[in-house]
């Protein structure tokens, strides 16, 4: 954060009356107040209190998710476009009907919901299914625990987990092989529909008739999966950003990778030809996205430190559980689901076990 | 309820149906007080047995059989059944009776009756039977019961009704197995034929019938 307010405070003459690019002020300004809340103060009504600084914190998450956006306009093309479109359009239709009934203005918490949940759709998904799983994420999962900041479940993953259930044979079905030419799909529409892209199946699904994509690949993003999940170079980028910033807490992240690897190690030291090697199941699936992206969600996950380690550990375990020994290829979704269920009930005990200890001492 | 007490049986023979109580009863059972949407009862069979349209029906109609048959001889005999073992009475009563609907399904529609499986025979433990009796046919003459019994059974098959039909009609496309949605432009919905399924639209009905039923007192829905 510093970095930045530093190279904005650096750059801010340039743009002030005078400076050369001062016809390019209002740009800087929305970029300023994108990043940072302003620091002059109206002097007449309305004034403008803002306490929380949710924009900002949101505006953060948006930023760090953007190495992922790239990733995926390049892999995937203008096919991504349509469906953000789609995902803001019929999250945004839902946040306008609770906020005119509730008579509230529309906050900003469906920014990042709204580009995260394209993010963690298989590419050639139906345009439909995109809207009404974002609309159910939003009103399933948010609306009706009373709007941004109360809800229990990640709205995107809600969302994701409605349509996974509500429609397998489409969702499993929609994986597209990512783009290998040159330039990538950057200008280009593909579906799947009309054989200019090959539907294909994803790694984890491939490793459980015993084929195994090279790590490379993966880290890379050469491979099928959700829009956003198939680049670990971008996720990595984009979520090491947004640990810096200190948006995201890196105790969950650090503590959902360290279980996964642990648990993933031990399986692959007991029956190396049945399950993968670590670094492998690392890099595949929605690992990586939801350790960094969704997990890191403040609302849904714990608030104490202690919180954050035994809950990054309850995802990391499940996952490992879910993908190696059920009919499921991918876990991430579900673990985080669950570990949203018992986030309130590990604050609690941590709580509790403080409130002993300092009555106890005294 | 608490105003109706056996004095009551001498107004049912001069005006209307029971001196105009039992109008009152049947709005509450269908309607103030549901069963389903308002005291929240019955809520187990409501979500293992609506996947389907035809199967909430049949369990709708034994749920009215079983408890207009309580209802009528718990109250015929509440003269009669020592205070303190009622409550033994009153399930050898509602048994009996859920017995009787359980034999008649396996006879005459076997089909349905394995579709059904445990849950006719669940019945018997169903908090709305052994509500009304306690709560209703102890304290009030035979035909206002039978009133109430039929009132209950009726709110409850409604809710199952509506649940039935919107998870077979989304979830299939159908309506009574027959094709309704057509699947060239409807994508059937598996999630609504799941138990997750039965959990969202029991929400959403509980949530509409209060909406429609408007704000009365919050006791109820504690």
């Amino acid at each position: 954060m510093k970095v930045l307010l530093r190279l904005l405070d650096k750059v801010r003459p340039t743009f002030e009356d005078g400076g050369r690019l001062h016809l390019l002020h209002p740009a800087f300004e929305a970029i300023e107040h994108f990043l940072f809340s302003p620091s002059q103060t109206t002097i007449t009504a309305p004034h403008v209190r803002d306490p929380l600084d949710l924009k900002r914190f949101m505006s953060m998450a948006i930023i760090s998710l953007v190495p992922c956006i790239l990733a995926g306009l390049y892999f995937y093309g203008l096919r991504f476009i349509a469906i953000i479109v789609v995902s803001y359009a019929a999250g945004l239709t839902v946040e306008l009907i609770f906020a005119i009934a509730r008579k509230e203005g529309i906050n900003e918490g469906f920014f990042v919901t709204g580009i995260l949940f394209p993010l963690i759709m298989p590419p050639a998904v139906p345009l439909w299914m995109v809207a009404l799983g974002v609309a159910f994420g939003v009103f399933i999962g948010k609306e009706i625990f009373g709007g941004t900041g109360r809800n229990l479940f990640n709205p995107a993953l809600v969302g994701r987990c409605f349509l996974a259930l509500a429609y397998p044979a489409q969702m499993s079905g929609s994986w597209l092989a990512p783009a290998t030419e040159l330039g990538g799909r950057v200008l280009k529409y593909v579906d799947g529909s009309n054989l200019d892209a090959v539907t294909t199946a994803t790694p984890l699904a491939l490793a459980k008739q015993g084929e195994f994509v090279s790590t490379a690949h993966m880290f890379v993003g050469n491979v099928a999966g959700s829009i956003g999940e198939t680049s670990a170079i971008a996720i990595l980028a984009g979520g090491i950003f947004l640990l810096m910033t200190r948006v995201g807490s890196w105790r969950t992240v650090v503590s959902t990778l360290a279980s996964f690897a642990v648990l993933a190690a031990i399986l692959r030291h007991a029956q190396p030809d049945r399950f993968g090697p670590v670094l492998w199941h690392l890099c595949a699936g929605g690992l990586l996205f939801g350790a960094f992206f969704m997990t890191t969600d403040p609302v849904t996950g714990p608030v104490t430190n202690t919180g954050k380690w035994l809950y990054g550990a309850v995802i990391g375990a499940t996952t490992v559980l879910i993908r190696n020994f059920t009919g499921y290829v991918e876990g991430v979704t579900f673990a985080i689901l669950l570990g949203n269920i018992v986030a309130p009930i590990l604050d609690e005990a941590v709580f509790a076990v403080r409130l002993r200890r300092l009555r106890s001492e005294g | 309820m608490k105003d109706s007490n056996p004095a009551a049986c001498s107004a049912c023979a001069t005006k209307g149906l029971c001196g105009g109580k039992g109008l009152v009863t049947l709005k509450d059972g269908v309607w103030t007080v549901n069963p389903l949407a308002i005291q929240m009862l019955g809520i187990c069979s409501a979500l293992a047995v609506t996947s389907r349209l035809e199967s909430s029906l049949v369990m709708g109609a034994a749920l009215i059989f079983v408890c207009v048959g309580s209802n009528l001889f718990v109250s015929l005999l509440r003269q009669y059944t020592p205070h303190r073992i009622r409550m033994i009475a009153e399930v050898a009563i509602i048994a009996t009776f859920v017995i009787l609907f359980d034999q008649f399904l396996k006879a005459f529609y076997w089909d349905m009756s394995k579709q059904l499986g445990p849950y006719v025979g669940l019945i018997i433990t169903n908090c709305i039977v052994m509500g009304r009796a306690e709560a209703f046919a102890l304290q009030n003459p035979p035909v206002l019961s039978i009133v109430d019994g039929l009132a209950n059974g009726l709110g409850y098959a409604g809710g199952l009704a509506i649940i039935g039909l919107a998870r077979e009609l989304l979830g299939t496309g159908k309506i009574f197995g027959h094709t309704v949605l057509l699947e060239q432009w409807y994508t059937p919905n598996q999630l609504m034929i799941l138990a997750p399924g039965a959990f969202f639209t029991l929400g959403v009905v509980i949530a509409v019938f209060n909406a429609l039923r408007g704000p009365q007192d919050e006791e109820e829905n504690k």
